[in-house]
């Protein structure tokens, strides 16, 4: 059962500010406060943030950091042209710098491409664009692996990239990168919609799942919609999954983030409502069920 | 107890008698046509519906963004109006019961005007196309759309005050269960809450395949159809794993929607109608 793990359980600051700055140290504290073990900083503009600050609140407040990367226009290191991949590798480095200062386990996110880039329409496209990944992302895992870093490459639903949808098409994707320190972020929205069966999803990954975001099917409160949920953290606790599981939504309140991810709507009374639910439902999924009590 | 139908739309560009001809042998009683009667051959659908033993069932609209409902400049709202117009006339001829009507531009998620004009623009439009409709004896029927195709109606609630809002008997509710799984939080409860105002069904599951290959349970949902007394059709519109699907229908095409997913759609709806003693 993965609680007896220790699973951490966190919180996403897109929940929470965005985009998220030095200036959020209060943020710090809701999520302490509500009870997380963990705050996943999203670098969304690396100029406002700086990874000392992160590491003094997280060490002022008693939270775990995750850091995930945001891939928005330019941010491409499987771009046909090298200025961009360049751009975008440097980026991922100064995440790698990060996540070794806060001392987070990986560098997180759908790191492969810009997110909701134009669709390709021929797949011999795609294969080139997944080489090109394939082969920035491994100059990402030589850097990161001297810090003790993984990635976590998160697949993405049809809408949001057309590189990779599947955890199998994730699975391929680390096959290519060939890095011992990289592995998959798995996030329940994007398999709800592309996966044929979640549980045997997270089985197929198994020891390459590294990261968990946990999302209902319509982004509001885990356990508020249909999810498998019972199957899913089942799932987790076949592979043994033992890090942390991270609570993700998004503030519909933000222009460039309810364009990116398609939310134009609340999808919970309010954003500390659905942490707060949100926590309880996924703790209470990590109990052992009776059935496990000997 | 039910009639089903198969939309056409993911057979691409194969010549639609093929398409009539394919949906009749897997035992459907119905064909859902795409909603370009321009394009259209009616002579050669009106052979092939015949020639095979089944009806048009109804005409899926197709709103580009020439064709939006709520779009800010008056010539291109008009214009969807018209296509709507015309799809009812389409439908008319063909004996086919239902248009579906959704007043946005597909895959537009930013709107142009505030929301609230929108709205009203797209409620004066649905008004003024549901009484047409009612003239040539077919039902509009108003389909949310999930998140990344539209973000004006994306759920059942919202879907259901226009519906009353409009307040015509010729204007009725949609379910599409691969736009519910992303936005409803119990798609059969929506579907009970819509109840006799359901008036179309669009089944895919949760991967837009055919059900049975994604991870929907379908029981509860043909359940809550059939206790809302439904009388319609049930339809599949099943379309390709991709952002951008007029692009995989107009390239390497999707031939497992073909005669694979055109024979598993109605054998599993069959089976669970059977299954729960409605048959």
């Amino acid at each position: 059962m993965t609680n007896v793990i220790g699973n951490e359980v966190g919180l996403s600051t897109f929940v929470l500010a965005s985009p998220f700055t030095d200036n959020d140290a209060a943020s710090f504290d809701r999520v302490a406060d509500m009870g997380y073990d963990l705050i996943e900083v999203c670098i969304e503009d690396p100029s406002l943030l700086s990874a000392n600050w992160i590491a003094e609140q997280a060490s002022r407040t008693g939270l775990a950091v995750s850091i995930c990367g945001a891939f928005g226009p330019g941010r491409d290191i499987s771009a046909a042209d090298a200025e961009t991949r360049e751009g975008a590798l440097h980026y991922l480095k100064t995440c790698v710098d990060f996540a070794a200062t806060v001392g987070s386990p990986h560098v997180a996110g759908p790191m492969y491409a810009v997110t909701g880039g134009p669709p390709m329409r021929d797949e011999a496209q795609r294969v080139e664009k997944r080489s090109r990944a394939a082969l920035g992302l491994g100059l990402v895992a030589d850097y990161a692996a001297g810090f003790g870093v993984r990635l976590a490459i998160e697949p993405l639903n049809r809408f949001e990239t057309d590189l990779v949808n599947t955890v199998e098409q994730g699975i391929e994707l680390c096959g290519l990168i060939d890095r011992k320190n990289v592995g998959l972020l798995i996030d329940t929205f994007h398999m709800n919609i592309e996966e044929k069966n979640i549980g045997d999803a997270v089985r197929a990954a198994g020891d390459l799942v590294f990261h968990v975001q946990v999302s209902e099917n319509d982004r509001g409160t885990p356990g508020s919609g249909h999810i498998p949920w019972e199957e899913f953290f089942l799932s987790l606790q076949d592979i043994g999954y033992g890090g942390p599981l991270v609570v993700e939504s998004f503030l519909p309140t933000v222009q460039e983030i309810a364009r990116a991810v398609s939310l134009w709507r609340p999808v919970a009374a309010s954003m500390d409502e659905l942490a707060i639910d949100g926590l309880a439902f996924v703790r209470s999924s990590l109990e052992p069920s009776q059935d496990w009590v000997i | 107890m039910f009639r089903y139908t198969y939309n056409t739309l993911v057979y691409g560009r194969e010549p639609i008698s093929i398409g009539i001809e394919r949906v009749a042998l897997a035992g459907y009683d119905g064909v859902e046509l795409v909603g370009e009667p321009a394009d259209a051959d009616l002579k050669e659908i009106t052979a092939a519906l015949s020639a095979n033993g089944v009806v048009a069932s109804s005409i899926v609209s197709i709103f580009t963004p020439e064709r939006d409902i709520v779009s800010s400049t008056a010539g291109t709202r008009q214009k969807a109006i018209d296509y709507v117009k015309g799809n009812i006339d389409y439908a008319a001829v063909l004996g086919a019961e239902i248009v579906t009507f959704t007043p946005t531009a597909c895959m537009k998620i930013v709107p142009e005007s505030n929301l609230d004009q929108e709205w009203d623009w797209a409620i004066a439009a649905a008004t003024e196309l549901a009484d047409y409709a009612g003239t040539a004896g077919v039902r509009l029927a108003l389909e949310p759309w999930n998140r990344y195709e539209t973000y004006l109606i994306t759920r059942t609630v919202q879907a259901l005050k226009f519906i009353d809002e409009v307040g015509s008997p010729n204007l009725a509710y949609m379910a599409d269960t691969f736009h519910m799984s992303l936005e409803e939080a119990d798609i059969a409860a929506s579907i009970t809450l819509a109840g006799a105002r359901l008036g179309h069904v669009h089944l895919a599951d949760s991967n837009r395949a055919a059900p049975g290959f994604g991870h929907l349970d379908f029981r509860p949902i043909i359940s809550a159809i059939a206790a809302s007394d439904y009388k319609g059709w049930i339809s599949y519109e099943l379309l390709p794993a991709a952002g951008d699907v007029w692009g995989v229908l107009d390239g390497p095409g999707a031939p497992e929607f073909k005669g694979p997913y055109t024979e598993a759609a109605i054998n599993h709806t069959k089976a669970i109608v059977s299954e729960l003693g409605l048959d």
